[in-house]
């Protein structure tokens, strides 16, 4: 009797909270509409749009599998999905038909470079404008570079620390609107001036990634603590403007009416939080989504599903730039052997793995490079082969005998228990195939802030991940991996080269293209092929399925699972 | 008075207890918010920066007791996450997990009963059978198999409910369904052989000798005596229901308090999973005082047995 009374009275005061709960958070969200309203008397336009933020039939309706964590690019490595639909950069990366990528002005009008490559001066269109009405400047241009570096929970950093004085402002504690920068220079509302520290051939590149977008100083400086959480401070000069966002069931986007750009098909955009991908399939089968990322599926039910007759024409590949690998630790004992390595690199079947797993949607780079990515080679291409007697008959010649139990030595692979159901095939049918050449290779699972911490700390054995480009250069694949020694630490790789990790930091001041290129080219080979320090294993596709209502889509350059809405075209 | 302020007062080490408890033993466990944030991104600079920044890098007894003072000022913190205040983000997902949970509640025992009594009046008859069969059914399924199934069923095949739900009533049946049914079924079981066992007493026969028609016997005397074990099971049911909820959530897209927990786990959000244990713990300490508390005014002898 007593358990059911405190049951009662439980569920009393439930609901008086949920009562309480409900009143409270719409009184919020109606403050922060009023708040904005009484700040700016130019936002009509705003809060009218504001208040339209029903979703139409007539919306596009995409998914992700799990909310963003912040609208802030600045403090983000991952969510670029509304940074890229709300705001704009200087440069635009645009995908070609034949694969390859070039850059395109956006924001940027010209620009030119000094003869030392270290000085670029920009000039700005003059017909951008915020979606409050205000126009884009040179000052917000310099006011959001100097915010990604001096902000101390910037994790985007990396993206401008070659310009002159970056380095003081990453190191220096706190920051304040009035930050300068050395390098960066505004001579008035359409021009400016960035010099760099030091050339770096990936600078205009680096401009046109995510972390190169263009906040309003005044919407950021009004959010204060609040920005990135807020929608209402998420005011960009981009095609679309966010109209509702309800923390982890969606949020809706529509367009900008300030937009310089086309007027895109779809003028209302309405995300949804599906976490289980199961109900993520059904509800594309039920015509509830438009565009479905197959990411978020087993490669097996995309096979069995919309590789179908019922969905011809419907699927859209893309090509990842981003490459599949097996990091190896040479502080393991036997791993530290070279011919070990190499072993390795030979005992696994990619072939089979690409076209068991992702039913041949994919390549098998035999370098550190993507297909597609500038710095890839058909020289460094070819002289990989699987050959698992070839690879024993190394582990025997570097001295290495059976125990007991016929096996050579034993290591283990980390398995983060986030990765996709393909890839922990991928890392049996590896594990499997070490056991073949006598390797006694176990998997071991880690949930993912553990094998985070564990690869970060350069004490795991072996993994198996994948690195997709943030832009189109060579040296964010090289540098990340074996620039520093600090890098191949914490990739848990302890890299022993030093000369080719100088020389990887020397290549990126190297101004003439095809010298740089050629000393990539080097640089990889010696890696790859005869330190053995990577084992390549595939690139994937990336599989979208589109709706009857999509009559063309353009994914991202780099196959992210993020793109831009607004050159998506509605099927007549 | 006195008993109840002084009950009130024994709560605060408990919650203290459970505080310190749940803040050390998500210390102890491997991995960081920072590394999690960071991802593949990660440089040796940027996680020194925002251990920093973050306030991560002071002793661990600095930050319990800076956490404490300001929990006692009614402050959960900031998510490392997603730099929300903690307890609005609870306040924003309790309601969902309340609304789920109470329509499941609400499911369970009026089918459970209902489905207990008819079975018990026609025994070993087919309506019998079949809510037998379906109690057993809803008793050995798991509830993500129970919510996939309805799912697929009912609003994938069917299309009678939608697949999602938006957090509205009618969109919240499907997954109360899937949620409750397991318990209905226990309750359904117990309820009808506790009733077949009282139907044989004695107390029955004189019912039914005074010439008291067979439905008002059952109702009248039998499910008197029978209910009490059954409303012991019920009660133990809550809890169970409330780990059911997380997987439930998680299936039908509802952004409730478990899916912020099991995010907050993965993300190693520690305030944000240190303010969803410790409401969580608040309100069931708060249900046992009232409890208590009615339960002296009721029953005069606890009062004065004091």
């Amino acid at each position: 009797m007593k358990k059911l009374l405190s049951l009662l009275l439980c569920a009393a005061m439930v609901l008086t909270l949920l009562a309480g709960c409900s009143s409270s958070s719409s009184d919020t969200s109606s403050d922060a509409t009023e708040t904005e309203e009484t700040e700016t008397t130019t936002e009509t336009e705003a809060a009218e749009v504001e208040e339209t933020a029903d979703v139409s039939s007539d919306a596009l309706h995409v998914a992700w599998s799990a909310d963003i964590e912040t609208l802030d690019v600045h403090q983000t490595t991952d969510d670029y999905q509304i940074p890229l639909n709300v705001y704009d950069r200087l440069f635009e990366i645009q995908l070609n038909d034949d694969g390859s990528t070039s850059l395109v002005n956006s924001v940027a009008e010209s620009y030119t470079v000094s003869d030392d490559a270290l000085t670029y001066e920009f000039t700005l269109r003059d017909d951008v404008y915020f979606s409050d009405g205000t126009q884009l400047t040179a000052y917000d241009v310099a006011f959001s570079l100097i915010r990604l570096l001096a902000l101390d929970t910037s994790v985007q950093t990396d993206f401008a620390a070659c310009i002159l004085g970056a380095d003081e402002l990453i190191a220096a504690e706190g920051y304040s609107y009035d930050d300068t920068c050395e390098g960066i220079v505004v001579t008035d509302d359409t021009h400016l001036t960035i010099t760099l520290a030091y050339a770096f051939a990936g600078f205009l590149y680096e401009l046109a990634t995510p972390a190169g977008c263009i906040y309003s100083q005044a919407a950021v400086e009004a959010a204060g603590d609040s920005f990135g959480t807020d929608y209402t401070y998420a005011i960009g000069s981009g095609p679309y403007v966010i109209t509702s966002w309800t923390r982890d069931s969606g949020m809706t986007l529509s367009y900008n009416e300030y937009y310089w750009g086309e007027t895109p098909d779809f003028t209302e955009v309405n995300i949804q939080i599906i976490p289980d991908s199961s109900t993520l399939s059904m509800m594309f089968q039920n015509g509830e989504i438009d565009i479905l990322d197959c990411d978020f599926l087993d490669s097996a039910v995309v096979s069995a599903t919309y590789k179908t007759d019922a969905y011809e024409g419907k699927l859209v590949t893309a090509n990842r730039l981003g490459t599949s690998y097996l990091a190896l630790n040479e502080n393991d004992e036997s791993l530290s052997d070279v011919s070990v390595r190499k072993a390795i690199q030979m005992a696994i079947d990619r072939e089979s793995i690409l076209a068991a797993i992702f039913d041949n949607d994919g390549s098998i780079p035999d370098g550190i490079y993507p297909e597609g990515l500038i710095g890839y080679t058909e020289d460094n291409q070819g002289w990989l082969e699987y050959d698992p007697e070839a690879a024993e008959q190394l582990l025997i010649d570097a001295g290495y005998t059976k125990d007991a139990d016929g096996y050579y030595f034993a290591m283990e692979i980390a398995n983060d228990n986030d990765n996709s159901t393909s890839r922990v095939n991928v890392i049996q049918v590896i594990a499997e195939e070490l056991q073949a050449i006598g390797i006694n290779c176990t998997i071991t699972n880690y949930d993912h802030a553990t094998w985070l911490d564990l690869r970060n700390s350069g004490e795991m054995t072996a993994y198996v991940s994948t690195w997709t480009a943030d832009y189109n250069d060579p040296d964010n694949f090289i540098y990340t991996f074996f620039g520093t020694e600090a890098n191949t630490t914490q990739r848990s790789l302890n890299y022993y080269n030093t000369d080719v990790m100088a020389r990887v930091v020397a290549a990126r001041a190297i101004v003439d293209d095809d010298e740089r290129l050629a000393e990539y080219a080097a640089l990889e080979y010696q890696i790859v092929a005869e330190d053995a320090a990577w084992v390549p294993l595939y690139s994937s596709s990336h599989l979208f399925v589109l709706s009857d209502r999509i009559e063309s889509f353009v994914p991202h350059w780099a196959g992210y699972s993020d793109f831009c809405f607004a050159t998506i075209t509605r099927a007549e | 008075m006195k008993q109840f302020l002084k009950r009130l007062l024994g709560a605060i080490p408990v919650i203290i207890g459970v505080v310190l408890l749940i803040f050390l033993m998500l210390r102890i466990i491997p991995g960081d918010a920072v590394s999690v944030l960071l991802g593949d991104h990660v440089s040796q600079d940027t996680i020194d920066r925002l251990t920093a920044a973050m306030g991560l890098d002071k002793p661990m007894w600095q930050q319990f007791v800076s956490y404490i003072g300001n929990l006692f000022k009614g402050d959960l913190g900031i998510s490392y996450t997603y730099g929300l205040s903690v307890s609005d983000m609870i306040m924003e997902a309790f309601p969902y997990t309340v609304k789920l949970t109470a329509m499941a509640i609400v499911f369970a025992w009026a089918f459970g009963l209902l489905a207990g009594i008819i079975s018990a009046i026609y025994q070993n008859k087919l309506l019998d059978r079949l809510f037998m069969g379906l109690s057993l059914m809803g008793l050995s399924m798991p509830v993500f198999m129970t919510s996939l199934f309805l799912q697929y069923l009912l609003a994938f095949k069917l299309g009678w409910f939608s697949l999602v739900s938006d957090g509205s009533w009618p969109t919240m049946i499907l997954p109360a369904i899937a949620l409750g049914w397991n318990s209905a079924g226990s309750i359904a079981r117990m309820t009808r052989s506790s009733l077949v066992e009282v139907m044989q007493a004695d107390y029955i026969d004189t019912a039914k000798a005074k010439g008291l028609r067979y439905r008002a016997v059952i109702v009248g005397h039998g499910l008197k005596n029978a209910m009490l074990p059954v409303i012991t099971m019920m009660a133990l049911q809550l809890s169970s229901m409330l780990s059911g909820a997380v997987i439930t959530e998680s299936i039908f897209a509802i952004p409730g308090i478990g899916r912020l927990a099991t995010t907050a786990i993965t993300n190693r959000d520690m305030p944000v999973l240190q303010g969803t244990v410790i409401f969580t713990t608040i309100i069931v300490i708060a249900g046992n005082l009232l409890a208590d508390l009615l339960y002296s005014v009721l029953d005069p002898r606890i009062r004065k047995g004091q």
